[in-house]
C-alpha cells in the first residue's frame, strides 16, 4: 500500500513538472520578485543600487499614484450596476420562449469581440458629432453636444460604460446557469403561496444565486481594479489624470518609461490592496447576504 | 364563464410573450448595434461617421473598402501571425493545463494539498505587475521580439486547470483501475483510456484560449519589436493610428479582424457556453 502511494506520488509529479514550472516561471516569479525589485531603483538605463522603502515613501507623496488609486477605487462602482443588469438580463433570457437563444448569443458577441474593436466602435459612436451626441440631442435629454471621452467630468464614467457594455453578456451567462439549477417546483410553491413576480424575484431567485454573485461580484471587482485594456486605447489615462487609473499608471511607470523598481512597488501595494478587497467582499456576503450589495 | 377565463388567459400569455420579445430586442439593438452600425460604415466608402444627421442604416452597398485595406495593410501576413500565435498558445495550453489537473483530480499524493494552495493563492494575491516580470523574464530567455515570447506567459492557466480537473473528476475510477489490471502505465492510461474521455473540457479550454489569444493586442507589441510580427489586434492599433479620419478603411480592418472570433464562437456556441458555466463549480 505504501509503496503504490510512492509509485503514484512519482507519477502525479512527473505529469504535473511541466505545467508547475511554467507557473513558476509566469504566475509564482511574478509575485515574489516583485517585492525585492520593489526596494530598488531597476531600470534598464542605469545602474541599480538597492533603495529599501525609498520607493514606497514616495509612492505615497506621488499625487498621480493617489489619484490613480483613487479613480481605480471609483471604477468598482461599475461591479453593482453589471451584477443587477446582468441578473436581469440572465431572467430575462431564461424564459422558455421561441429564439431565446439566438437573443443570448447576440449578448454575448461583445464578450468574445477584442477590445480594440470595441474601443474603436465607441469612441466613434461617442465622438462630438457621433450618434450618441445625435440621439440624445434628438430625444431633447442634452441641450448641447458633450465630449464624451475628452471632458474630464464625463470621461472615467464612459469608460466604465464600455466596460459594463462589454461584460454584461459574460456574467448573464454565468446567472443563467445559475438560474438553470433552481429547481422549478420551488417557484411553482411560492406561487401556489400567492407570490407576485417581484417577490418570487427577491424571495426564490436571489437567495438561490448567491453562490454566483458572490464568484461574479469576486471576479469583477478584481477586474474593475485592474482595469487597464478600455482606458489604454481610449484615452490613456487622460484628459489630464481623470481616467488614470492604477495599472495604467503601473505600466507607464514600468513599460514606458522602464522605472522597473518603483512600478513593482507600486503593483505591490496595489495587489495587496486587490487581496483585502476580494478578503471584504466574501466577508461581506457571509455576513449580509445579498442585500449588502 | 369558463371559455371566458380561459381566453383571458391565453390573452395574458399572448401579452406576457410580447413584453419579453420587446425587452429581448430593445436588449439586442444595444448589444448588436454597435456592430451592425460598424458593418455598415464598412459597406459605405466616403462614408463620414460624424456626419449630421448621421447615416445610420447604408443607403448603398460597395465593397471597396474592404479591398483598398486588404491591399494597403499586409492581412495575410497579420492573419498568419494572429493564427501561429494563437495556435500555440491553444496547444500550450490545452497540453499543460491537462497533464497537471489530471493529477490534483485522480492521485493520491504527498504534496497535493501544497500544490492546492499554492493554486489558490494566486488567485487571491493577483500580481498588478506581472507584464513587468514577463518581460524581464523573456528578455532573459533571450525571446524578445519571437512568437514564443508572446505565448509562453499565458501557456498555462490556474483557471483552466481547474476547469479540466472538473472535467477528470467526472471519470468514473474503474477506469484507471481496469487499465492497471491489465498492466498499463500511468502515461498509457491517460493517453489512450482518460484523454478520449476528456474532449469536451479540451474543447472548452481550446475555445476561451482561441479567443484569448486572437483578441491579444498589448502584450504582442510590449514583445514583438518588429510591427511585420503584429498579430491583427495589434496591427489594427497601428492602422487606426495611421488613418484616424479614413473611417471605411479602419471600419473594415476592424470587421476583418472580428468576424472570424465571432463565426469560431456562433458555430461552438454550444460547447463554449457549457464551459463558461461549467467554471464557476471549479
Amino acid at each position: 500500500m505504501y509503496k503504490a502511494i510512492r509509485s503514484e506520488s512519482f507519477a502525479a509529479w512527473a505529469f504535473m513538472a511541466p505545467g508547475l514550472l511554467f507557473l513558476a516561471v509566469f504566475t509564482f516569479w511574478p509575485i515574489i520578485y516583485g517585492v525585492p525589485l520593489s526596494l530598488t531603483d531597476y531600470s534598464v538605463i542605469t545602474e541599480t543600487h538597492f533603495v529599501g522603502l525609498d520607493n514606497f515613501t514616495r509612492a505615497f507623496k506621488d499625487h498621480n499614484f493617489l489619484i490613480s488609486l483613487w479613480n481605480s477605487l471609483v471604477y468598482v462602482l461599475v461591479v453593482p450596476v453589471i451584477q443587477i443588469i446582468s441578473i436581469l438580463m440572465a431572467i430575462l433570457v431564461n424564459s422558455r420562449i421561441p429564439g431565446v437563444k439566438m437573443f443570448r448569443a447576440a449578448y454575448y458577441i461583445p464578450v468574445v469581440t477584442s477590445m480594440v474593436a470595441v474601443a474603436l466602435i465607441w469612441s466613434w459612436l461617442l465622438g462630438n458629432n457621433g450618434v450618441v451626441n445625435y440621439l440624445l440631442l434628438k430625444v431633447g435629454i442634452l441641450s448641447e453636444q458633450v465630449s464624451w471621452l475628452s471632458t474630464s467630468s464625463t470621461a472615467l464614467y464612459v469608460l466604465m460604460f464600455i466596460t459594463m457594455w462589454k461584460g454584461l453578456g459574460y456574467y448573464m451567462m454565468l446567472y443563467l446557469a445559475g438560474l438553470q439549477g433552481i429547481p422549478a417546483d420551488l417557484y411553482e410553491a411560492a406561487r401556489v403561496d400567492g407570490a407576485g413576480p417581484l417577490r418570487l424575484i427577491i424571495h426564490v431567485t436571489l437567495p438561490l444565486l448567491r453562490p454566483h454573485i458572490l464568484f461574479c461580484t469576486v471576479i469583477s471587482v478584481m477586474g474593475a481594479v485592474r482595469v487597464f485594456d478600455e482606458v489604454y486605447i481610449l484615452t490613456k489615462g487622460g484628459p489630464g489624470t481623470s481616467t488614470l487609473t492604477s495599472s495604467v499608471y503601473i505600466f507607464q511607470k514600468g513599460l514606458e518609461q522602464f522605472n522597473f523598481g518603483y512600478a513593482s512597488a507600486l503593483g505591490l501595494i496595489v495587489s495587496v490592496m486587490v487581496a483585502a478587497l476580494s478578503v471584504l467582499v466574501f466577508r461581506l456576503n457571509r455576513r449580509g447576504g445579498v442585500n449588502t450589495y | 364563464m369558463i371559455r371566458h377565463t380561459l381566453s383571458s388567459k391565453k390573452m395574458k400569455k399572448a401579452l406576457r410573450h410580447l413584453i419579453i420579445y420587446v425587452l429581448l430586442i430593445l436588449l439586442a439593438l444595444f448589444m448588436m448595434g454597435p456592430f451592425l452600425w460598424l458593418l455598415s460604415v464598412s459597406l459605405m466608402p466616403g462614408r463620414n461617421v460624424f456626419a449630421n444627421p448621421p447615416a445610420i442604416l447604408p443607403t448603398f452597398i460597395a465593397f471597396d473598402n474592404y479591398v483598398q485595406v486588404w491591399e494597403f495593410m499586409d492581412f495575410p501576413r497579420y492573419i498568419i501571425n494572429t493564427v501561429v500565435i494563437t495556435l500555440l498558445g491553444v496547444v500550450f495550453n490545452i497540453f499543460l493545463s491537462c497533464l497537471t489537473a489530471y493529477p490534483l483530480a485522480t492521485f493520491r499524493f504527498r504534496g497535493r494539498n501544497l500544490v492546492f494552495t499554492l493554486l489558490i493563492s494566486t488567485m487571491i494575491i493577483p500580481s498588478a505587475t506581472a507584464m513587468i516580470v514577463h518581460y524581464l523574464t523573456i528578455q532573459a530567455f533571450h525571446l524578445g521580439n519571437t512568437f514564443l515570447g508572446v505565448v509562453l506567459p499565458a501557456a498555462v492557466s490556474v483557471f483552466n486547470i481547474f476547469l479540466m480537473r472538473q472535467t477528470f473528476l467526472g471519470i468514473p475510477t474503474d477506469i484507471r483501475d481496469s487499465g492497471k489490471m491489465d498492466g498499463a502505465s500511468e502515461l498509457r492510461i491517460f493517453v489512450q483510456l482518460v484523454m478520449p474521455l476528456v474532449k469536451p473540457g479540451i474543447a472548452v479550454i481550446g475555445l476561451l484560449e482561441v479567443m484569448a489569444f486572437w483578441n491579444n493586442f498589448l502584450w504582442p507589441i510590449v514583445v514583438l519589436d518588429d510591427p511585420q510580427k503584429y498579430p491583427l489586434a495589434a496591427a489594427l492599433t497601428y492602422l487606426n493610428g495611421q488613418f484616424s479620419y479614413n473611417f471605411g478603411w479602419i471600419a473594415a480592418g476592424t470587421m476583418i479582424s472580428v468576424l472570424p472570433i465571432i463565426v469560431v464562437f456562433l458555430f461552438t456556441q454550444k460547447y463554449y457556453m457549457e464551459g463558461i458555466a461549467g467554471a464557476i463549480k471549479g
